[in-house]
């Protein structure tokens, strides 16, 4: 019994949950008569899904948005750890930089989508610029505060064996953040993808967020879940994915 | 934590640094001003504070007012319900098993990406905005909830136990006040995830609201109005960030190291 339980609570009961969501879903469909546009059926979904990873316009949307997130966030991720690591390492720098920061890290990234479309139109740099942001103002406060947390011994350490400032500062402080630095950008990655998708409700020629709000205005309900489900499952994707990496690479600890 | 020199010094540094941004601003206003390049425009600090104070004098309360409202009200939606699910969840295990998973395969599916299909749901009125930030809180809170039901301190349960405790006390006076620290804990978090979807909510949808201000600013190319607008969202942001971190400690005055940790 003690080792029947676990394998029920682990695999059985998810699985009776999922199931029993999916037959509300379809109960709600078929006890309401409700109209696709409202809610369409799961197999509708599942239908809609089907045909749009055959289609090549849907391949290019993914593409598209893909390619904005990833440049963006390369962009934000290597600069937020540049100035973090400055602002952890440089005291007069952090202060003179703490007001700038913390004032822009509440204009939060959704609020700048409309200058971006002034600016840039709906061409990519906007939205790359935008995820760009996103990231790093994350990246930048949790940078700082993981070399400020960074074990006092390690620096004496690495001052004893006769380091630099900034040879300490690369090689020790900043290996010994990495761990916090590394959960830091699985959390960007996912403020950075949604960044994109809402960026392209309001202004764009391609991506994913133009494709559901296109099907929502034409009424195409199975098509606008199943783009949902697309955007959550890359974004849990690109979650796991650094997940994985750091864990691979920062094993040390 | 920090001497009285150094706070003085902080300021001094903090406000030269201020300073250093708007001067590059400015600067940068000027050598974009004749044109050429991506940005068409950027206006010089002086013209958006300008218009934000022309904002002030007209529409900001009434556009505020609204905002404020779809955020509050789903805010306490959002926070209510996942407290009770947390409840549930968190402390029924048979409960929790079968719906959790749920959870955490909805939560990668951001609330901003429901915006399309609320609006088919519920059109372009308070509900659907609602909806989304309920959904957004929701998200977040419920994690808090889980984790504040289940962890109850090993001497706090025994001491429960020795008192001789049955199960609602055991719940009202253990469970139910380590769960609501949890989701006070969690409400402050999805301050901004509920505000972000806000904004988005509005751009998307705007009859009434900032998020609608902005929109029609920018369709109209009123740079100045557009910067003056998201100044506006920022500090609302940070005024709703600064009065939960005061009723947080005014409330919870054993977290206060915690909380100063985070900040």
């Amino acid at each position: 019994m003690i080792s029947a339980r676990p394998i029920v609570r682990r695999a059985l009961l998810p699985i009776v949950g999922i199931a029993l969501a999916v037959a509300a879903w379809e109960a709600t469909v078929l006890g309401y008569q409700l109209p696709a546009i409202v809610l369409p059926s799961p197999k509708a979904v599942v239908t809609a899904l089907r045909e749009l990873l055959v289609t090549r316009a849907f391949w290019r949307d993914v593409g598209v948005s893909l390619y904005e997130f990833i440049a963006g966030y390369l962009l934000g991720a290597l600069g937020g750890i540049a100035v973090g690591v400055l602002m952890g390492e440089w005291r007069v720098f952090r202060m003179m930089a703490t007001p700038v920061v913390e004032s822009l890290r509440f204009v939060v990234p959704f609020a700048w989508i409309p200058l971006t479309i002034l600016w840039f139109g709906t061409a990519f740099t906007g939205k790359i610029l935008l995820v760009a942001y996103a990231v790093f103002f994350v990246m930048v406060v949790s940078t700082t505060r993981a070399i400020a947390q960074v074990e006092p011994t390690l620096s004496r350490v690495g001052t004893m064996l006769g380091m630099g400032r900034w040879r300490l500062a690369l090689q020790v402080h900043l290996r010994a953040a990495a761990p916090t630095i590394a959960s830091a950008a699985r959390a960007a990655a996912a403020i950075g993808w949604i960044a994109v998708v809402a960026a392209e409700y309001v202004g764009a020629s391609a991506g994913l967020g133009l494709m559901i709000t296109n099907a929502a205005s034409s009424l195409a309900t199975p098509v606008v879940i199943a783009g949902m489900i697309v955007i959550g499952a890359i974004g849990a994707g690109v979650s796991a994915l650094i997940g994985w990496l750091s864990r691979a690479r920062l094993d040390y600890r | 934590m920090s001497p009285g020199g150094s706070r003085v010094t902080a300021w001094i540094l903090g406000g030269a640094g201020a300073l250093a941004a708007l001067v590059a601003w400015t600067l940068l206003s000027y050598a974009l001003a004749s044109g050429g390049g991506v940005i068409n425009r950027l206006p010089d600090p002086l013209t958006v504070a300008r218009e934000l104070v022309r904002y002030a004098g007209g529409d900001l309360v009434r556009d505020l007012l609204f905002s404020l409202r779809v955020f509050a009200l789903g805010w306490l939606l959002g926070a209510t319900c996942a407290t009770l699910a947390g409840l549930a969840l968190g402390r029924v295990a048979v409960l929790g098993s079968t719906f959790l998973p749920i959870v955490e395969a909805i939560r990668p599916v951001s609330s901003i990406a429901w915006v399309p299909l609320s609006i088919v749901w519920f059109g372009f009125g308070l509900t659907s905005k609602v909806f989304l930030v309920a959904l957004a809180v929701f998200l977040v809170v419920i994690v808090y909830a889980v984790d504040g039901s289940r962890r109850v301190p090993a001497d706090l349960a025994r001491t429960a136990t020795m008192l001789g405790m049955n199960g609602w006390q055991r719940f009202r006076s253990l469970i139910l006040p380590g769960t609501l620290a949890e989701v006070l804990i969690g409400s402050r978090v999805s301050l901004m995830a509920g505000w972000g979807t806000v904004i988005v909510a509005e751009l998307v949808a705007a009859d009434f609201g900032l998020g609608a201000h902005l929109i029609a600013v920018e369709q109209s190319y009123n740079v100045p109005a557009v910067i003056a607008t998201m100044i506006c969202f920022g500090l609302t942001g940070y005024l709703m960030n600064a009065g939960f971190s005061v009723l947080e400690r005014a409330l919870m005055p054993w977290r206060r190291d915690d909380v100063g940790a985070l900040r």
